[in-house]
């Protein structure tokens, strides 16, 4: 074999480029298409990811955001020994019950008046520590002269302050 | 290795078949180089005044002795990310290990609408409950697993879903042995704890912080060395869910029982 012509046999380089080139081109066309924006702007992820869950609603707002509105109520809960026990668990959560920002009551907040509130956490069980207040209702509440009926905890105690 | 012996390497043209494949797939290798990372910018991240990333490594500490299983983490985790009814992100379990015998362990609609009391007659030796959550591992199965990367880890420490790319394939549910993911029967994708991530980066804690009545939950910044957190994890006994997975769990429990799994 003699090479006269150097250019004699280029037409695998030109057809091995081409199909270089068409390996890249799909490359790119399928990163811009399958691959969303902002991905790998932090790591293997779609970055705009974290900035949608930052985005959700807050909902729970502590005991100070019901304190401009029932400054009262708020008073006599900070005072006494259900400090500990947030108004929004009794209740629910400030955002479905008022407009914070524009100051006005949104809906109707809920009021769990009856005794299975209170059973949650004080009705006697063999799994709570033992430190923790705990009563055996019906005993309790006879034993106080009390009628075991079903708000019946209401009538010796105010849920915001106890005693 | 046959061909060697047939075709020569060397070409008339003076570049061998071999040296032309290597150079031709460096060049492609090179062109997928550029293609897959020059869109990676080095973007600074979630920072700026109110929140920076690079300054917080959340993690969260359990005290089993002190939670009285009243349920009310369940059903503020519920309010405040919209979570499905009969679908947990956190639930409670409650443990009654009797002095001789087999443990009753039970979780009523995850303890949501806390326990009735266990009216067996059991002799219980020891009693308490153990509320659980996404362990936001460090060594996570179930970020590894998701074939499109829609799970993920933020530089802050917690395991998020992309709930836009994710493709509820489920493998992610699966993989993680903690069962703190479920497919959202709403928007059919993975759906788990994220540590109120809304909440957290706006210098709130978690719901299921704010609203424990005893102090059993706690959420701290590894990076803040006032934080409280640092001085239960520089003191206390911890523990962590399942150590023999090496996930490398965040969520520190006081007063595990061996039960616990
Ligand atoms: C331990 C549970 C509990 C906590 C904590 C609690 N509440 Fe209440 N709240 C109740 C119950 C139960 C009633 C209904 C009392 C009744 O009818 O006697 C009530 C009644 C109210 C009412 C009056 C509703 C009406 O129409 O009479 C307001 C206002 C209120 N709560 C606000 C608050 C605020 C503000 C806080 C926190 C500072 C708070 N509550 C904390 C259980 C609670
Ligand atoms: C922007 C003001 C505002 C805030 C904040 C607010 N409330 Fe109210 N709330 C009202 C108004 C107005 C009423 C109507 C009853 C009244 O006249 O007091 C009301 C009524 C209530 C009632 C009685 C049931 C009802 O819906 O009428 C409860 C219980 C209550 N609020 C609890 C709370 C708790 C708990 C918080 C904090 C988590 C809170 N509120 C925050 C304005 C507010
Ligand atoms: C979410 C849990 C929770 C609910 C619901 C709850 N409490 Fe309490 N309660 C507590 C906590 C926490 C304390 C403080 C315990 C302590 O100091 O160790 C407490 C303290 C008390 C005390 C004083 C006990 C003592 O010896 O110091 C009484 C009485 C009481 N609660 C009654 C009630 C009544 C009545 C209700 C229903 C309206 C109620 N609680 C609802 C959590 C709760
Ligand atoms: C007839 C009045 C009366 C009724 C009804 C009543 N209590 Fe009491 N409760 C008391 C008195 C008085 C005390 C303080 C003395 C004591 O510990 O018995 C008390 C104490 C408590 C304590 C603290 C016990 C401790 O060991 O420190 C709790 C918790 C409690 N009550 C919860 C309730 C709950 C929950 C109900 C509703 C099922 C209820 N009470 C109904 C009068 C009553």
């Amino acid at each position: 074999m003699t090479s006269e012509n150097p250019l004699a046999h280029s037409k695998h380089v030109f057809r091995a480029a081409l199909l270089l080139l068409a390996v890249v081109v799909a490359l790119i066309l399928g990163r811009l298409f399958f691959v969303p924006e902002t991905w790998g702007e932090y790591g293997f992820y779609r970055g705009a990811a974290v900035g949608e869950h930052r985005a959700e609603p807050v909902r729970f707002g502590g005991d100070e955001a019901c304190e401009p509105c029932h400054d009262a109520e708020y008073a006599e809960h900070a005072a006494g020994v259900h400090a500990p026990v947030r108004c929004e668990l009794c209740h629910g959560p400030v955002a479905l019950h008022a407009d914070l920002e524009e100051g006005e009551k949104l809906a109707e907040m809920p009021v769990r008046r009856g005794r299975e509130l209170c059973e949650l956490c004080h009705r006697a069980q063999a799994a709570r520590p033992a430190s923790f207040p705990q009563i055996d209702v019906r005993e309790h509440v006879l034993e106080n002269g009390g009628e075991v009926t079903p708000d019946a905890c209401f009538d010796c105690h105010d849920p915001h302050s106890p005693y | 290795m046959k061909h060697r012996h047939s075709h020569p390497d060397q070409q008339p043209d003076g570049v061998s078949r071999r040296e032309f494949l290597h150079r031709s797939s460096a060049a492609l290798a090179g062109a997928v180089a550029i293609v897959l990372i020059l869109p990676e910018g080095s973007a600074a991240g979630i920072s700026g005044a109110e929140y920076d990333w690079d300054r917080h490594t959340w993690v969260y500490v359990i005290d089993t002795t002190k939670c009285i299983g009243c349920g009310s983490c369940v059903s503020a985790c519920r309010a405040e990310n919209s979570v499905p009814e009969g679908m947990y992100r956190t639930w409670v379990e409650r443990y009654e290990i009797p002095v001789t015998g087999e443990a009753f362990i039970d979780s009523p609609d995850g303890g949501e609408h806390g326990f009735d009391p266990v009216t067996s007659g059991m002799n219980v030796g020891k009693g308490f409950f153990v509320p659980k959550m996404c362990n936001h591992c460090r060594a996570t199965p179930c970020t590894q697993v998701c074939p499109v990367g829609a799970s993920f880890t933020t530089r802050d420490g917690v395991v998020l879903v992309d709930a836009e790319h994710c493709i509820g394939c489920g493998y992610c549910v699966q993989a993680c042995p903690f069962g703190s993911r479920f497919i959202n029967p709403t928007t059919h994708t993975a759906d788990k704890c994220t540590w109120c991530y809304h909440r957290i980066t706006k210098g709130l804690t978690t719901a299921c912080v704010e609203i424990c009545p005893v102090g059993a939950r706690q959420l701290g910044n590894r990076d803040d060395p006032d934080d409280p957190v640092n001085e239960i994890l520089a003191t206390r006994r911890v523990q962590v869910l399942q150590p023999e997975l090496l996930t490398r769990p965040q969520c520190y429990y006081l007063g595990l029982d061996m039960e616990v799994r």
